[in-house]
């Protein structure tokens, strides 16, 4: 059970397909295992349905109908439903084995894996974070926002418990130290809109529950 | 024209007329139910195109949009969506397709459009009758009646030009809070907000 999600305006953007695809995947994990965001997001697309139709009209030539008619004439039969259930948008970018991926330790209790090749023409910096069960990471902020989805385990900070599939964005307000639990490693996957600075003695170094 | 028969309607449910023509081309590939859906939403889908500057593959995107219909439409389920809500969904999913093709470099992008935006009612592993689905729309139609002007503005740039926050307070030359509050209080009436913690 989930229990920090993201906010409406942000569902609104992602409703209206005017996120980056960084951004439209954070939500898109969260949505998968939080049916009380789906169901906010369900009215969200209503609400585009409602705007789509609101809008002046313009008219489409009945040329365009038999240019569409010639393709689907075309068409194989209609598959009677999907084969199986596609693999999700994680496994597909990152296989199914979170813990087996070629981590960079970083000081201490964190690892990290810059993933932002995985999305060419983007402009966000995208990065998965591992911090060992029971590991602490250094004393942070951030330097521009910071939007994070739990892949695995639970970390708390000054702001609570954040378990799997939570959704948080932190900001340059945002001080915090956080700890994973104990159990497993707490993997999380974070885009970044600008690199964090560090507060702590330690700084320069560190990484991703800093950077 | 297929005949809409509001007996017949309530006899199956809430069903409303386009969702009944979406439902018959998804089981018989009734081609008169899917003109009729065709004359209803191809110009609301080439507006959407020209609305954020799409306007030179508006055609193509509804001819786009309506193929997708065609071929997803076995899988379209009246209790988990309205055909209006479904058909934007597509528009919306297709129109980034395009946009993500047309961008495109050199490397693939591992993940699909869909993988990220989904169809609502597609693979999902939720009970089908959700009356909150059901009452979903109607209730934004009902809820937007009362909603100022200036919300709608907001709301419209977002979802028809596709700008975000900050480029619609630019563009009305209002503070970029000003337009968060303004689809705040509008997503308070659809009671899309909610309290963030505890839920």
């Amino acid at each position: 059970m989930t229990h920090h999600h993201p906010d409406g305006l942000m569902l609104m953007e992602y409703s209206a397909g005017n996120l980056s695809e960084p951004y439209a995947l954070c939500i898109r994990l969260h949505l998968d295992k939080c049916a009380h965001c789906r169901s906010r997001v369900d009215t969200l697309d209503s609400l585009g349905a409602v705007m789509m139709e609101q809008q002046a009209q313009v008219t489409v030539s009945e040329s365009v109908f038999d240019r569409i008619m010639s393709r689907i004439d075309d068409d194989t039969p209609l598959p009677a439903k999907p084969a199986s259930r596609p693999r999700g948008a994680l496994s597909k970018l990152l296989g199914d084995d979170l813990n087996g991926l070629p981590w960079k330790r970083q000081l201490g209790d964190v690892s990290v894996l810059d993933i932002t090749d995985r999305f060419p023409g983007q402009q966000e910096q995208v990065v998965l974070q591992k911090l060992c069960a029971g590991g602490k990471a250094p004393v942070h902020t951030h330097r521009g926002i910071e939007t994070t989805v739990v892949l695995q385990g639970a970390f708390a900070d000054n702001k609570g418990v954040f378990n799997q599939w939570d959704f948080v964005i932190l900001g340059p307000e945002d001080e915090h130290k956080p700890v994973a639990l104990e159990g497993d490693d707490c993997i999380t996957l974070s885009v970044l809109s600008a690199p964090l600075k560090l507060t702590g003695t330690f700084t320069r170094l560190l990484n991703p529950f800093i950077r | 024209m297929t005949t809409l028969d509001p007996q017949n309607s309530r006899a199956e449910g809430r069903k409303d007329p386009w969702s009944q023509l979406l439902v018959k081309v998804g089981k018989n590939q009734d081609r008169q139910a899917y003109h009729a859906l065709f004359e209803h939403f191809a110009p609301q889908i080439k507006y959407y195109a020209m609305a954020n500057g799409m306007s030179s593959h508006a055609e193509e995107l509804v001819q786009e949009v309506f193929v997708s219909i065609w071929r997803r439409s076995c899988l379209y389920d009246w209790r988990k969506a309205a055909a209006s809500t479904w058909i934007f969904t597509i528009a919306r999913n297709q129109r980034i397709d395009m946009l993500r093709k047309m961008q495109r470099t050199s490397a693939e992008m591992p993940v699909e459009t869909e993988d990220l935006w989904q169809i609502p009612g597609e693979n999902e592993d939720e009970p089908v009758t959700s009356l909150h689905r059901l009452m979903s729309e109607r209730r934004v139609r009902e809820s937007l009646k009362h909603l100022p002007e200036e919300q709608i503005t907001v709301i419209a740039k977002v979802y028809m030009e596709h700008k975000s926050h900050q480029m619609v307070a630019n563009e009305l030359d209002i503070p970029l809070g000003t337009v968060k509050s303004r689809v705040r209080l509008a997503l308070n009436k659809l009671k899309v907000i909610l309290q963030d913690q505890n839920v």
